[in-house]
């Protein structure tokens, strides 16, 4: 299929959608809720039922694979921590990692001889539009991009994922072990974000990593302006993208003030009446209570600064700058504020906003101090090798002055992924006590050719590269060159 | 050395008319000794051998045994036992073409009204930014194949050098490109119909042509009205049906490739299949016709209904079933430089470097015509010598020669990081 491989992130559409001024239609939301605001009721009176927003409507039931305790010994192990132990063990008991360091032993547990191997934590990718944009790309599968409206706050990715996207299982073969799902970056706001366990599953929720954050996918710059513009609707330049932002979150701040005072309201004994649900708003709410966290598509310096004081002037975190090809012009200001950026090693060029690119963008930002540099692929291929793709960064930095060793280099695609999720409490690295994501590789995984041989989530083998028992294959791949022949033994049986 | 003159002769001859507008400053005599090199020929590969090169052009390639003790250049270079491989050729890709994907105004690979004769080649920008980024990965030359039109016929490739020059068109209008397969509005059916048809009315035509030019020979009547000039899409299709142009088809499914073989077999076509995600299903059939694959070593998914059976090790499996296969990145020529890496993933999936290395220098030169992917003796000077193991990502290109001159390995992306990375007190832009 070389001839239709586009850019990334260019957006395919024949933009024949027709054109709802959402805009206006939450303005004036937000003017009748105000005004509901106003006729809360006396205290004392009898209270209705609390009316609770349920913020987990979808829950995961995700469960870990059988698993059994095993002993991992004399592998290269890079912790994610910073830390690389050369003839090193490491336990994995009850889905937990119970130990690393040298010489462990352990009783009843599998013991697993990886001599002249190397073992990570499992790698995560904070970007991805597996199962959303599957393949095959049909039509019929197209899901990830809601481009209606500047603002599809209220969709949610995981409601468009198919479980049996092939590149979930292509995905686990290069040792991903959790990702996020965002939805597009045709709009300001895309919609929130799921962040999976990459364990074969016949529903989303059999996938969903237990009480991660949602992500709001925001986007800046050439997309949005570019969907929206050719419809003649806001916006249609960059300043247009940012009174879009601002317009949102000032709708979401008066929806949030009125949920506040009808809760205040009520637990001081009044009976008020609850404010009107907005699915929209709920989402942008969240952001405002801190439970959802930002990621934002946002590739040029300028814009990102504007952007983090966007998140000051709505008392929000901007949280983490995705496809940030030129995050390294202000690798200060992203480290002052805490935000991650996440970063290819070199895509470019296909737009303006990616021309700029340097292949040590990650290296220079990781090099700040409280930095947060994050590798993420955005592509159903990379996501494959996003041990190459960090690789490619710390090679050419080293070319350039750096010092960058595989340990620091592994945690852009463990740790810090992690922490730009806001699972970082329980994977990212290999310490006593967080969750047993494993992966093993035959050789460096900074390699060209290093391949995942076996990959661990919950301390439970979900592949091996040399036992076809622990190979899922999507439904969608079963039986589509089945044999047409049966041999003549077979026959013989039926003849008989 | 003895066979100079030859050699200078047989240059004029490869470069004719473009050796006259050649603005290339005479490129000096240069020995690399002490290299480990890939010569992708009989040779194999030699260490500690040493390559001469003069005027552009492959003058000696000795063994370390056979290097005389005269051995003179204007400039030695100590390889020290780095690897030393021809340059690499990247194909299927729009470089110099493109410059900004989303800027409409930038691209000049394609055209509503293009059609068989569509040369992109004009287009051509050797100051592109995408080629000093690409030298990066080893790359010396390309084979540019633009989008075209909607017709079947969407144009012609062309051959460059990636020296960034005005004089670096190797070869224009060098093969014509077909696009086969499924289509979002119609039936593959149609576009297979169509090739087969233009084919037979061309093969007809000629045949008419042929039988006039006799006809006239024998009567020797002056009278008779000369046969008809043919049209430049004629002109094309003749070239086709005498092998003198060859046939990239982009083509995925099975169905269509068997289609295709069958057309080349009927027409004596020099075919060269692109894409072919479903040619592993059909390899023995390929292999029998003797047709080139061009294809990803990387595009692994089911990306379409065409292509159920990429995978990893196709390009293992095909060569193996002793294919030629040619390795082209996918997608556009932003990172054409990852040619090296696409094919050290295909090593890690079963194909051997020696194989890998031909899919990306001699198969794609040998398809093309191109007089490099080589080392040996008249081949043009375009060399690399790597700091390690060209296909591994910690390696990284020492030195580049394309045409015998030595390449700056200098892109944008370098000067962008240096300025922030440099302490200043003023502000970056004083940082040049």
């Amino acid at each position: 299929m070389l001839k239709k491989s586009l850019p990334r992130n260019s957006i395919i559409s024949n933009f024949t959608n027709k054109v709802t001024d959402k805009k206006t239609a939450y303005t004036l939301l937000a003017t009748s809720m105000l005004s509901l605001g106003l006729t809360a009721c006396l205290p004392n009176e009898k209270q209705d039922a609390k009316v609770v927003i349920n913020k987990n409507p979808y829950p995961s039931t995700y469960q870990a694979l059988p698993a059994q305790s095993t002993l991992l010994t004399n592998a290269t192990i890079l912790t994610g921590t910073g830390e690389r132990l050369n003839d090193a063990d490491i336990l994995l008991v009850n889905g937990k990692v119970s130990q690393v360091g040298n010489d462990l032993s352990a009783d009843n547990a599998k013991v697993i001889d990886m001599s002249g191997k190397w073992i990570t934590p499992g790698i995560i990718d904070v970007h991805s539009h597996l199962g959303v944009y599957p393949n095959p790309q049909v039509e019929s599968h197209s899901d990830g991009n809601e481009m209606t409206s500047p603002n599809t706050s209220e969709v949610w990715s995981e409601h468009s994922v198919w479980p049996q996207d092939p590149g979930f299982e292509a995905a686990r073969a290069g040792g991903i072990t959790s990702l996020q799902i965002l939805p597009g970056s045709a709009n300001l706001f895309g919609g929130r974000g799921v962040t999976l366990r990459n364990v074969p599953s016949v529903t989303m929720q059999g996938m969903k990593f237990v009480d991660a954050a949602y992500g709001l996918k925001m986007a800046c710059g050439e997309n949005p302006k570019r969907v929206y513009g050719s419809r003649k609707v806001l916006p249609s330049t960059r300043m247009g993208n940012v009174a879009g932002y601002r317009s949102a979150w000032l709708a979401a701040t008066e929806y949030k003030r009125e949920w506040d005072k009808y809760d205040a309201d009520y637990s001081a004994g009044k009976n008020p009446k609850a404010p009107k649900r907005d699915l929209e708003l709920d989402t942008l709410m969240g952001v405002l209570d801190g439970e959802i966290l930002i990621h934002n598509h946002c590739y040029k310096a300028e814009e990102m600064a504007v952007m983090i004081d966007l998140g000051n002037e709505f008392n929000y975190h901007s949280g983490t700058f995705h496809h940030a090809i030129e995050a390294y012009k202000i690798a200060d200001l992203l480290a002052a504020n805490g935000n991650c950026a996440a970063m290819w090693p070199d895509w470019w060029g296909f737009k303006m906003e990616a021309f700029d690119m340097v292949e040590e963008n990650a290296a220079i930002v990781d090099a700040v101090k409280n930095s947060c540099a994050v590798v993420h692929s955005d592509s159903a291929s990379t996501i494959q090798r996003l041990n190459q793709e960090a690789a490619k960064v710390m090679y050419r930095a080293n070319e350039n002055g750096f010092a960058l060793k595989e340990e620091d280099a592994i945690k852009w695609i463990t740790a810090n992924a992690a922490k730009s999720l806001g699972i970082n409490d329980e994977v990212g690295s290999l310490e006593t006590g967080k969750n047993a994501d494993v992966v093993v590789w035959n050789t460096n995984p900074f390699s060209v050719y290093a391949q995942a041989e076996q990959v661990f989530i919950d301390g439970a083998k979900v592949y091996d590269r040399l036992d076809d028992k622990y190979q899922a294959k999507s439904d969608f791949l079963l039986g589509q060159n089945l044999d047409n022949h049966i041999n003549k033994s077979a026959t013989k049986l039926i003849t008989k | 050395m003895k066979n100079t003159q030859l050699i200078t002769s047989l240059r004029y001859a490869l470069f004719g008319a473009l050796a006259v507008t050649t603005s290339q400053v005479h490129a000096e005599s240069v020995a690399i000794t002490n290299a480990t090199v890939y010569t992708v020929a009989e040779q194999g590969i030699l260490s500690q051998a040493t390559v001469v090169f003069d005027d552009g052009i492959i003058t000696a390639v000795y063994s370390k045994d056979d290097v005389p003790e005269s051995l003179s250049a204007d400039t030695m270079i100590d390889a020290k036992g780095r690897i030393l491989t021809p340059g690499f050729i990247a194909s299927g890709n729009l470089l110099g073409l493109v410059e900004v994907g989303a800027v409409s105004a930038t691209r000049d690979g394609s055209d509503k009204k293009a059609d068989i004769t569509f040369d992109a080649s004009l287009a051509f920008n050797p100051k592109s930014t995408l080629i000093p980024y690409a030298r990066k990965g080893g790359i010396t030359s390309s084979l540019v194949m633009p989008h075209g039109g909607e017709n079947v016929f969407t144009g012609q490739s062309f051959t460059v050098n990636l020296s960034g020059e005005f004089d670096s068109v190797i070869a224009q209008q060098n093969a014509v490109i077909v696009e086969l397969g499924s289509k979002r509005k119609g039936s593959r059916a149609m576009s297979l119909q169509t090739l087969s048809n233009k084919l037979e009315d061309a093969q007809k035509a000629l045949a008419k042509i042929e039988k006039a030019k006799t006809k006239k020979k024998k009567s020797k009547n002056t009278e008779d009205k000369e046969a008809k000039t043919p049209s430049r899409s004629e002109q094309v299709m003749y070239a086709l049906l005498s092998g003198e142009k060859p046939l990239l088809a982009y083509v995925d499914r099975a169905t269509d490739i068997l289609a295709l073989l069958k057309l080349k077999e009927q027409y004596q076509l020099d075919l060269v299949l692109v894409g072919a995600s479903d040619a592993v299903l059909v390899s023995d059939e390929i292999a029998k016709a003797n047709v080139t694959v061009m294809m990803s070593a990387i595009d692994n998914l089911p990306s379409s209904f065409d292509s159920l059976h990429n995978s990893l090790n196709n390009v293992a499996k095909l060569t193996k079933a002793g294919i030629k296969v040619i390795i082209s990145n996918s997608g556009e020529s932003y990172n054409i430089n990852q040619l090296r890496f696409d094919a050290g993933i295909a090593i890690a999936n079963g194909l051997a470097p020696t194989s890998a290395l031909a899919a990306v220098t001699a198969n794609v030169a040998d398809s093309f015509h191109l007089n490099a992917g080589r080392i040996v003796v008249g081949k043009n000077a375009d060399l690399v010598l790597w700091s390690s193991d060209p296909f591994e990502i910690s390696t990284k290109v020492d030195f580049m020669w394309i045409n015998g001159n030595a390449m700056s390995l200098r892109s944008r992306q370098d000067v962008l990081r240096q300025r922030y990375t440099t302490d200043s007190s003023m502000p970056r832009g004083y940082t040049k």
